[in-house]
């Protein structure tokens, strides 16, 4: 008895380990941390949760076939990829190798399979281009006289908004007016519309050098040149953040569509007052002007078809002489080329003019870097350095060079995309289905074997605990082909209950003792329990290992949760099964030997008398 | 109830099961095997009831814009959020990301302007990788039976010629393949049902549900036969096998239960693969009782090579 009762305790302190396990979301021990925002905090599997499961062949750029692939152009392809998913916001992806030549990606709960595919499937997304900054100005053909209606100066407020005429004419404001002086422009309609677009792409290029000018390129914004022709001629440049529009403005009651343009003067060096008055401009200006306008884009990147693909190698490394952190850059035979033509037309432009152009690296459309070029460089192989580069720095520009390319071509090979919907959908009439299941057999348990059916039903109940438990502390992925390996396995710890409990009954028919049955039934049926379940375990061993030949998961799924399920099962059946039967063998419920025997009982006397 | 005596029956029985499936496996046209064994792109798409979407419908749609190949199956409805909706399965050549694109629009325009996201799973498995299933699904399947053979045998060593239980186990195994991959092939050919990886999961759960049915009979013929030395063997397997019905009938309930729950209220994509297992209890729990048992009895009464030649 004693050891019923540790047995017994021992089964309850699992119980509750595991309900504690499945009740909690997300488990923390130590540093083991499992669990999800899922049912139960299972891992749920691509078919039951949305998602995409990808698999790449890599290819040999030399034979076109896999053969030939190195372990560390894997993982190099591995982390490449693993890099871009993260950083495009798509989710978190799971990368495996398969076998020797073959990538794995799960996309868990994806919506845009075909946008990850693009990512992960272009070899090329670094590009080198060519960066010119003295760009000389264009005119802004598309704007004439007649898509102005009238030009003058006037002083504006300096946040850009007229003064009104009742501001003008109460000077007992307590609040000075900020003023300016600006060039005020009324367009037609039309007029506006396209000088807007003017002014946007002013106001794109300002941005794009602000922002990189943190980086520490400095690349001049775009600068509109303004050309008046009237009593004098007026000329000067300005950029976008000095000019505002006016689409509407308010007079009285009313609000009136204007469609002007603010344009401040050019100010003085201490930036308080114009270098020109607003009478002295409009004098300038007269009563009849022309004007137009002329564009300077602050730089300019031109494609010279240099990209990723070239680039054979990047990697951190520290200056020779001075010590100074460095990205080091090694091409390809292509790449040689090109950068060394690329380099010494820099360079001999910045002999002959003094221009310095840069070559800027973009990675996935974001710059990260534009050095400018010191000698040309024709041996393929080249240093970045910088005033600010740190240790850290160099490596992940190295990491990010290295990034823009795939080690290798990849070719997609099978893919399986399953919408979110679908998943949740499966995943809800998966669990109404089991719970349905499982209940009927319960009941059936119950209702035909009685005590030993309310036992079995409670250590199935443990049972499915203990594999829930254990699917979520592994972790396994829960997928259909698991759920239908759980049916099974159910199956099979159903089939160990009824084999011991058809044993006992033969044994309480010959007579013996309650417990004596009990043991009896448990050992006779040991043996089938034990070559069934052997044999089960042979087929899920054969299985997984073929499935890892084949990166098929959901074969290996399969495999695995059905392995599981069947060493909880004997587990279950043999030891809690019995010690409970045993404990209730104990009590006086065992006296009436009806409760134990399987409906239809009323053969017992036949037996005995035959 | 003497099975051994009506063990022709039992045997003729199975025959014409699984005969009128042999018959469609090797004459025409076979299992309708899925994009898993030949390479191309599946994809799952619902429309909303009463849109006018149907099989036939689908197929001329996906002709006209050139996918004459195709094959589109009508997986019955679905309902989400109280929404009703029809279920189709399109089997196409492997699509790119562009030509499915193309297609799913086409249908969407068609049968479902309103709603966007019609378009449930897409799959896409290149000819290399198919080649490879087919011929690891046969090495698996051959593995399989080779290990559990050679574990029966094992495991029965204790009674007299041991190799005819693994052998018998085996031929109950075949039996139950047969008849699924049978039937299979027969709604292959009226109702363009495919066979895929679920499919072949299905199949080695049945196998493995077989085995442990086969072995739980044989597991008391190994006790029988050591307790009653002197009864002949046919009798002691009649005994057996009434020892261990209840058991038998009693676990191919409870799990034909669950089947049936998952049938009933499971999702419209696991309704093949359920189809293959329920065929398969049935036919592994008759197997074990009347084809496994009676092998070990005629071999015991020497009438295999009568059975073969009748």
């Amino acid at each position: 008895m004693r050891r019923n009762a540790r047995i017994l305790i021992t089964i309850v302190i699992i119980t509750a380990i595991c309900g504690t396990i499945l009740g909690v979301q997300k488990v923390r021990l130590n540093n083991l941390e499992r669990g999800s925002d899922d049912l139960l905090g299972l891992t749920l599997g691509l078919d039951l949760q949305g998602g995409s499961h990808l698999i790449y062949q890599a290819i040999n750029p030399e034979t076109g076939g896999p053969e030939g692939i190195t372990e560390d152009q894997m993982k190099s392809l591995s982390r490449t990829i693993e890099r871009r998913v993260n950083a495009s916001g798509l989710g978190e992806p799971i990368i495996q190798i398969l076998g020797e030549d073959r990538l794995l990606i799960q996309l868990p709960g994806i919506k845009d399979p075909g946008r990850a595919k693009a990512l992960i499937g272009e070899t090329a997304r670094l590009e080198f281009k060519h960066r010119t900054t003295d760009v000389p100005p264009k005119a802004v053909e598309n704007i004439t006289d007649d898509d102005i209606v009238s030009l003058k100066a006037e002083e504006v407020q300096s946040d850009g908004t007229f003064i009104t005429d009742e501001e003008r004419n109460n000077e007992v404001s307590s609040d000075p007016i900020e003023t300016a002086e600006a060039l005020v422009v009324e367009f037609t309609a039309e007029g506006f519309v396209k000088f807007n677009e003017v002014f946007q792409t002013l106001i794109t290029s300002a941005n794009k050098s602000m922002s990189l000018a943190q980086t520490g390129t400095l690349i001049p914004p775009a600068r509109l040149g303004i050309n008046i022709k009237g009593q004098e001629q007026l000329r000067y440049n300005t950029l976008g953040l000095n000019m505002y529009p006016v689409r509407t403005e308010i007079r009285g009651e009313s609000e009136l569509v204007v469609n002007k343009f603010i344009i401040a003067l050019p100010s003085s060096s201490d930036g308080s007052k114009s270098t020109l008055s607003v009478e002295d401009a409009n004098i300038k200006i007269g009563t009849d002007p022309t004007i137009s306008f002329e564009i300077s884009e602050g730089s300019i990147d031109e494609d010279i078809g240099l990209s990723g693909d070239d680039l054979e190698n990047a990697y951190p490394s520290q200056h020779q002489a001075s010590g100074a952190p460095i990205v080091n850059i090694e091409f390809n035979e292509r790449g040689t080329k090109a950068f060394g033509e690329l380099t010494t037309e820099i360079y001999a432009k910045q002999q002959s003019s003094g221009v310095r152009d840069q070559i800027a690296i973009i990675l996935d459309g974001k710059e990260l870097i534009a050095p400018v070029v010191n000698s040309p460089i024709t041996a393929g192989t080249a240093i970045i350095q910088g005033g600010d580069f740190t240790l850290e720095r160099v490596k992940d520009l190295a990491l990010l060079l290295e990034s823009g390319r795939l080690p290798v071509p990849i070719q997609l090979i099978q893919e399986r995309d399953v919408d979110a919907m679908l998943g949740a959908d499966s995943l809800r009439k998966s669990v109404i289905a089991g719970i349905a299941g499982l209940s009927l057999v319960l009941f059936f348990m119950i209702l035909y074997y009685r005590v030993p059916g309310l036992i079995a039903s409670l250590s199935l109940t443990i049972y499915a605990m203990i594999v829930l438990a254990i699917f979520k502390m592994l972790p396994l992925t829960l997928t259909l082909s698991g759920v239908a390996a759980a049916i099974l396995s159910i199956g099979m710890a159903v089939d160990a209950n009824i084999l011991i409990f058809e044993r006992m009954k033969d044994e309480l028919r010959t007579g013996r003792t309650m417990l004596s049955s009990i043991n009896i039934g448990f050992n006779r049926a040991w043996p089938a329990i034990r070559d069934g379940n052997v044999s089960t375990l042979i087929t899920c061993a054969i299985l997984y290992w073929f499935s890892d030949q084949l990166g098929a998961t959901i074969v290996q799924g399969f495999a695995v949760t059905l392995a599981v399920g069947v060493a909880v099962s004997m587990f279950t059946a043999i030891t809690v099964s019995r010690t409970l039967m045993r404990v209730v063998a104990l009590t006086p419920v065992s006296r009436n030997v009806r409760l134990f025997i399987p409906t239809g009982g009323g053969e017992i006397e036949d037996h005995v008398q035959n | 109830m003497n099975f051994s005596e009506r063990r022709p029956w039992f045997f003729l029985l199975s025959l014409l099961v699984i005969l009128p499936g042999v018959v469609f496996l090797i004459l025409a046209p076979g299992l309708n095997p899925g994009i898993d064994f030949t390479g191309g792109s599946s994809i799952t798409m619902q429309f909303p009831e009463g849109a006018g979407a149907n099989q036939k419908a689908i197929r001329e749609k996906l002709q006209a814009i050139g996918y004459p190949e195709s094959t589109v199956q009508n997986l019955g409805n679905s309902t989400i959020d109280d929404e009703r909706y029809d279920l189709f399965f399109l089997r196409t050549k492997t699509l790119d990301e562009t030509e499915k694109d193309v297609l799913v629009a086409t249908l969407n325009d068609q049968y479902s302007p309103e709603q966007t996201n019609t378009l449930l799973s897409f799959d896409l498995v290149s000819a290399v990788i198919a080649q490879e299933t087919v011929i690891n699904a046969c090495w698996a399947v051959l593995a399989a039976t080779i290990g559990i053979f050679f574990y029966v045998w094992w495991a029965f060593r204790k009674v007299p010629r041991p190799i005819r239980y693994g052998l018998a186990a085996i031929v109950a195994l075949l039996h139950d393949t047969l008849i699924v991959v049978g039937i299979f092939a027969i709604l292959g050919y009226f109702l363009d049902t495919e066979v895929n990886t679920m499919f072949l999961i299905a199949l080695l759960t049945v196998i493995g549900y077989s085995v442990n049915d086969t072995i739980v009979v044989f597991d008391k013929i190994r006790e029988n036969v050591m307790t009653y030395t002197n009864r002949p063997f046919p009798e002691v397997v009649n005994l057996s096998i009434s020892e261990t019905m209840g058991r038998s009938l009693n676990t191919s309930f409870t799990l034909l239960v669950t089947l049936l729950a998952l049938l009933l209220f499971g999702g419209a994509t696991i309704r093949e693969f359920l189809y293959v297992l329920i065929i398969g209890v049935i036919a592994g729990t008759y197997s074990s009782i009347a084809i496994a048992t009676q092998v070990l009895v005629s071999w015991d009464q020497k009438t295999i090579g009568k059975l073969i030649s009748s």
